[in-house]
């Protein structure tokens, strides 16, 4: 009985599976027409070769670059966000963990296949196969991110199967799909122990091959003696920004997803106010990095070296540094530490804002350090081309086609788990209560504060 | 009819993954033998390598675990209060 009342409470969560409006044709075409010329440009590009992009030497490495490490730290909004949330059983989670868990397994794919394109010939990849060196932090980076990648969708999908046994027993076109996706679930309590038991070993594993994702990403760059690169605080540097990003990423889909799909009565205030405060955590944190990074260069004064920082600092990049200065720092402390002005309207300013300075922060890091190598050249150029903004675009509508789709086959907030909060949550916290206070206080005494 | 067929599939999908995650770690094994062969820094590759082969192995162990689990206890349904609920003893 509670069950079916639970179930209705949540129906809502499968209308936009079950009912398919006219809108949801719409942007199904829009997101199609942008995909399609960036398909064009990337098609264009295989015939005439690299040179329709803006990548000339000493500037090898550009847009596409750029977008694999920013996409890539797009990613960690998601497992590492929902493992840590669902390992330190914080309860506010449950509406979260979905939606995080999918940014992650789409932009890992998108910005997996960004190093592909950069090769200009797809088919050299053909070369990593048969002959690609282990001991590369290329190749590093191929193995890393395939794990997080195999090991985000598993994470994705396991807490996913007792959702998708509701839509089998509810009917849900297409069946077939539902009932091969939920491997005979019925939610027997056996179901239920082999579930938990994944879900926790994984949650466990997913949070060091997320870090070590973007450590070895990091590694590309310090692992060379390029000027600006080869910095022994890049590891965690880039897990710092990655998380941030990912923070940021998180709550902007959080604020379209509860306006599109109206799930105003999941998405609560609450939920925006506890992840902003870890926004504006993380964006201290990555001042500091900033600072600790660029303070050294400066203090060491190597000729090279403050090439590069003058260069960034005052020379040809300094809109772009000191915009993402703003971006992922004065903007993001001045609303979010504000309680005033820490609502919904602004945690979505100071996101965009975040996600804006840090793809900011991988153009700083990547083209500088090349446009001024070691090497007696100029100043390199880097202009990136029509070709490489359409892939650029075409990677963002292929990031809101996978959540539109994915809205569209299964719900986009964990609805077992949810029930799940509603039946257990109180007396569980009123457990964990009683085993942390100080004094002796009843279980049941708790338990009914807390209702 | 459906039924049989979607279990087939499913079990298809099982192999798949172990064909997927076995092939990716012959590649690994391979890619040491060319370090080998070339005298190129065979200890870093080692190093790789005893961490990705068995991180795969895992992830394709846990889905198996998974996936035969449900299956094997998906007819003790007199115990469950609904699809998405956590059964009651």
């Amino acid at each position: 009985m509670l069950a079916k009342q639970n179930n209705d409470l949540d129906d809502g969560l499968f209308y936009s599976i079950e009912y398919t409006s006219p809108k949801f044709y719409w942007v199904m075409f829009a997101l199609f027409v942008v995909i399609g010329f960036a398909a064009y440009s990337y098609l264009m590009q295989i015939i005439i070769g690299l040179g329709v992009t803006g990548l000339a030497q000493p500037v090898s490495w550009g847009f596409y670059i750029i977008n694999f490490v920013f996409f890539i730290g797009i990613s960690h909004a998601g497992t590492l966000i929902s493992a840590i949330l669902r390992l330190s059983k914080a309860e506010w989670r449950r509406p979260i963990t979905r939606m995080a868990e999918v940014i992650t397994a789409i932009v890992l794919a998108i910005g997996g296949l960004h190093p592909i394109i950069d090769l200009g010939q797809p088919g050299r990849m053909w070369n990593l196969v048969t002959s690609g060196r282990l001991q590369s932090p290329l190749l590093w980076d191929v193995t890393s991110i395939s794990a997080y990648f195999a090991a985000s969708t598993v994470y994705l999908y396991l807490p996913l199967i007792p959702d998708i046994a509701i839509l089998r027993d509810r009917g849900t076109k297409p069946q077939w799909l539902y009932e091969f996706l939920s491997w005979g679930w019925h939610g027997t309590p056996k179901q239920h122990h082999i579930l938990e038991r994944a879900i926790n070993i994984l949650m466990v594993m997913v949070i060091p091959i997320a870090v070590s994702v973007h450590t070895v990403i990091s590694y590309i760059f310090a692992m060379t003696i390029q000027p600006g690169w080869h910095s022994t605080i890049f590891g965690p540097y880039f897990v710092v920004g990655a998380i941030f990003s990912g923070i940021a990423a998180l709550l902007i889909m959080m604020i379209v997803l509860r306006k599109v799909y109206h799930l105003e009565n999941y998405l609560k205030e609450i939920h925006f106010n506890y992840l902003s405060i870890l926004l504006l955590i993380m964006s201290l944190l990555w001042f500091y990095f900033t600072f600790s990074e660029y303070l050294t260069t400066y203090y060491g004064n190597e000729p090279d070296e403050m090439r590069v920082f003058l260069y960034k600092f005052t020379g040809g990049f300094a809109p772009y540094f000191w915009a993402m200065f703003a971006c992922n720092f004065l903007v993001p402390v001045t609303i979010l530490a504000n309680k005033k002005t820490r609502r919904i309207k602004g945690i979505l300013i100071a996101s965009i804002s975040v996600v804006i300075g840090m793809w900011l922060e991988r153009l700083i890091i990547v083209v500088p350090s090349l446009a001024n190598p070691r090497l007696e050249y100029p100043t390199g150029i880097y202009i990136p081309s029509l070709t490489e903004w359409s892939v650029f675009i075409g990677a963002i509508a292929v990031f809101i086609l996978g959540f539109v789709l994915f809205a569209k086959f299964f719900p986009l907030i964990s609805v077992w788990e949810i029930k799940e909060g509603r039946e257990k949550s109180i007396s569980e916290v009123a457990h964990r209560l009683q085993s942390y206070l100080p004094d002796n206080h009843d279980e049941l005494e708790i338990e009914q504060a807390l209702k | 009819m459906q039924s049989k067929l979607v279990r087939t599939l499913q079990f298809v999908s099982i192999a798949l993954i172990w064909i997927f995650v076995i092939s990716l770690d012959v590649w690994i094994v391979s890619l040491l033998f060319v370090a080998k062969k070339l005298n190129d820094s065979i200890n870093a590759s080692v190093g790789i390598g005893i961490i990705a082969i068995p991180l795969f192995l895992t992830i394709a162990a846990i889905l198996t675990y998974v996936f035969l689990g449900l299956r094997k206890y998906s007819g003790e349904t007199e115990s469950s209060d609904s699809a998405g609920g956590r059964g009651t003893k």
